[in-house]
């Protein structure tokens, strides 16, 4: 039964509504109007207009019909939110009235806010009053620096915190200008703790000035101990790895398979040949410089190792800009997410050109001496042949030179006996010109003027020459020079020349054509006859073995070709030859003239 | 049965003339029929196949020999006739004692054996001792 206090409540400072249970205020405190940003000639007549739909547990509080609090959140008229306390006491549960204060606690909201926030990223805060010479430090500040909370700190005392050398150096410098002309600083240092541990700290500071003169200093202090060394690991080891990979010569690419998105670093710009503007970045770019002929293969390993069926790691051609061809060699690692679909490739390239040039040169080497060994092994087998057929004649003749044979036969005999031992001669000889070949070396060779030398040949075989009168059609620039070794080269159109006049065609007048050209580092020669021709399809692996010969004339000892393959290897150059049973055979010599 | 006949190629007439001589001390009852290379003594035996009588008893056989080599003739005979391979002794007569020569000949089943140049008396030997015993079959 008790009246509304009205008179005392309208003067309360204090901004206090009475609530009916439906929610009508019944009554206002002056101080409530202010407090919720009205103007005193408006109304409130319902809680809704103090802070709009009232919340569940609000009216849960009503219900229960006593005293209780809440916390309500607001925007005030210019935006910002605060944060109010509703204290809630029933006045009456007969006529169902409730008394409501308010207190605004938005401040100290704010305040536990970034103090929750200071303790999360330790941050602390200092302050260094120069006028009485009072250093302020935050508790924070003391926590990072590990020291007691009673710690009475003075800027000489901070200073020394900082490392010895360069940490400290930096903040005496910096603080000293702050002072100086009030200029703020901002570094990352390291210092040695209360408990003697190394920590690196962000110290930023800036001054206060009153008319041009620093009063105090104050800054933030922040422990980024952690995220600093994480960062220098991370540097060390991107510097480790930016070394390895700029001198193993690898070029990195990263594949975004979502998005298509290719990625290369600079290296595979260089590896490429390619100016980074040139390129689009997309998948279909890489492909597009890829060799026509491994095109495909590449691609498809691509789409295999995607799919996860095989490891990418393979090899290709590609084509630069300037018409280069470059070998490639390629590795790449797929990224899957957690259900095993892949979305990113990542790949290293390494140009192996030169490797791979290597590893051709060595193919090519190791053909030539296995060529050379084959040859040797002929030499070795059908040497026996000569050196046997002739010791073995002479024996067998001269095992049955006795008083039975007639005296005609053993005329014979003794004739064939000594035809042997000069062929016998003979071949040793020959023997011995195919190794001084092997003997010889590449740096006794000298550029040759080609013309006067196959001139020279020619005067030398007059005599043949005039006797089977040949058709001789030379048609050699004057400047055309071959690099060779005189002895050698003399031979190589020696034995041309002699094939070609001991394996004519009887029935026709025979004709020698020769033709020179240089091209590119080659001086390439063509010696071709209209002779008897040679049956290439069953003669061509042993045309240049040693004792073979292909025809019934007497005078075939098989030798000549094998000598003439071996010189002109000797001078790194090459013999081939081409010919026609019946029509004749060309010769071509291909001389390097690089070496 | 056959001709009394033995059959000599090879490409070299030195060796050709002193084997004359020493075949007809070593066994002197053969007629010997003298050829330069494996084609000329493998159409005269083609030319003889007609007739079983005329073949001859030997044939040595050189190896290195221009037109036809001695290795060809041997795969032509195989190619051609069984009756010639069993009807002849066949002995490869040459200079060469390459291993690769030497184990080739043993893949001819009919050929009979394989002497290294110079040819002896001893070899001669040898030939006629297996040739009397087919004979007195």
């Amino acid at each position: 039964m008790k009246t509304i206090p009205s008179l005392s409540l309208k003067n309360s400072p204090i901004p206090i509504a009475i609530m009916q249970v439906g929610g009508q205020i019944v009554a206002t405190s002056d101080a409530l109007f202010s407090f919720f940003e009205y103007s005193s000639n408006q109304t409130i007549t319902d809680i809704t207009d103090l802070f709009g739909e009232v919340s569940e547990a609000f009216n849960k509080g009503i219900r229960t019909n006593e005293e209780f609090s809440e916390d309500i959140k607001v925007l005030s008229n210019t935006g910002e939110l605060r944060w109010l306390k509703a204290n809630v006491y029933p006045l009456s549960k007969k006529e169902k009235l409730f008394h409501i204060s308010f207190y605004d606690f938005s401040q100290k909201i704010e305040y536990d806010l970034a103090r929750q926030a200071n303790n999360i990223a330790k941050v602390g805060s200092w302050t260094v009053d120069l006028v009485n010479n009072e250093v302020h430090w935050s508790s924070e500040t003391r926590a990072i620096h590990e020291l007691p909370a009673e710690y009475m700190p003075d800027l000489e005392k901070g200073i020394n915190f900082y490392k010895e050398g360069e940490s400290r150096e930096c903040i005496i410098e910096a603080i000293s200008e702050c002072i100086a002309s009030g200029k703020p600083f901002d570094l990352e240092l390291i210092i040695i703790t209360g408990k003697s541990n190394e920590k690196w700290v962000r110290a930023m500071g800036s001054a206060e000035q009153v008319n041009g003169k620093v009063l105090s200093l104050s800054g933030v202090f922040q422990d980024i101990d952690q995220a600093k060394r994480q960062r220098l690991n991370y540097e060390v080891l991107s510097d480790r790895l930016r070394v390895a990979i700029n001198s193993a010569n690898v070029g990195v690419w990263d594949f975004d398979l979502i998005n298509k998105n290719l990625f290369w670093d600079e290296k595979m710009y260089d590896l490429y040949g390619i100016s980074k503007s040139d390129f689009k970045g997309v998948y279909e770019a890489w492909e597009s410089t890829i060799h026509p002929e491994d095109k495909e293969r590449a691609g498809n390993e691509v789409d295999l190792a995607i799919k996860g069926e095989k490891k990418f790691d393979t090899e290709f051609r590609i084509v630069k800009k300037d018409g280069e061809i470059a070998f490639i060699h390629a590795e790449a690692e797929v990224f899957c997410n957690k259900e095993g679909k892949p979305y990113r490739l990542i790949g290293a390239n390494t140009d192996v050109t030169r490797s791979k040039r290597r590893d051709q040169r060595l193919t090519q080497l190791l053909n030539v001496t296995e060529e050379q060994n084959q040859r040797l092994l002929d030499f070795t087998n059908i040497v026996s042949h000569n050196l046997r057929s002739n010791s073995s004649n002479i024996s067998m003749l001269s095992g049955m030179l006795d008083a039975d044979l007639p005296l005609e036969k053993q005329k014979q005999f003794i004739e064939m006996i000594r035809t042997s031992a000069e062929r016998l001669d003979e071949t040793i000889v020959q023997l011995n010109d195919v190794v001084k070949i092997q003997a010889t070396s590449k740096y006794d060779m000298d550029r040759m003027p080609l013309r006067p030398m196959i001139e020279k040949v020619i005067e030398s075989i007059n005599g043949l020459v005039l006797e089977t009168s040949p058709l001789l059609d030379i048609d050699i620039d004057d400047s055309i020079k071959v690099l060779g070794f005189k002895p050698f080269l003399n031979s190589v159109f020696l034995n041309l020349f002699t094939n070609a006049i001991k394996y004519r065609e009887p029935s026709r007048q025979l004709k020698i054509e020769i033709r020179a050209k240089v091209l590119n580092d080659n001086t390439i020669i063509s010696f071709t006859d209209n002779g008897i021709g040679i049956n290439l399809e069953k003669n061509r692996s042993k045309i240049f073995g040693i004792y073979k010969t292909f025809h019934s004339n007497k005078d075939a000892k098989g030798v000549g070709l094998f000598i003439t393959k071996n010189h002109m290897e000797a001078m790194g150059g090459k013999i081939e030859v081409q010919s026609t049973l019946g029509a004749g055979t060309t010769f071509n010599l291909c001389f390097n003239n690089s070496i | 049965m056959s001709a009394n006949e033995m059959f000599l190629v090879d490409d070299d007439l030195f060796f050709r003339v002193a084997s004359d001589v020493l075949i007809k001390r070593g066994i002197p009852e053969l007629d010997i029929v003298q050829f330069e290379n494996g084609l000329e003594a493998y159409q005269a035996l083609v030319e003889r196949v007609e007739n079983l009588e005329s073949l001859p008893k030997l044939l040595f056989l050189d190896l290195n020999m221009p037109i036809m080599s001695g290795w060809e003739f041997l795969e032509e005979l195989k190619g051609v006739s069984s009756t010639i391979c069993e009807q002849i002794q066949i002995y490869i007569v040459s200079s060469s004692i390459a291993p690769e020569d030497v184990n080739l000949f043993e893949t001819y089943d009919f050929v009979n054996g394989y002497i290294s140049k110079p040819l002896n008396l001893q070899d001669l030997e040898k030939v006629n001792e297996t040739l009397s015993l087919i004979g007195d079959v």
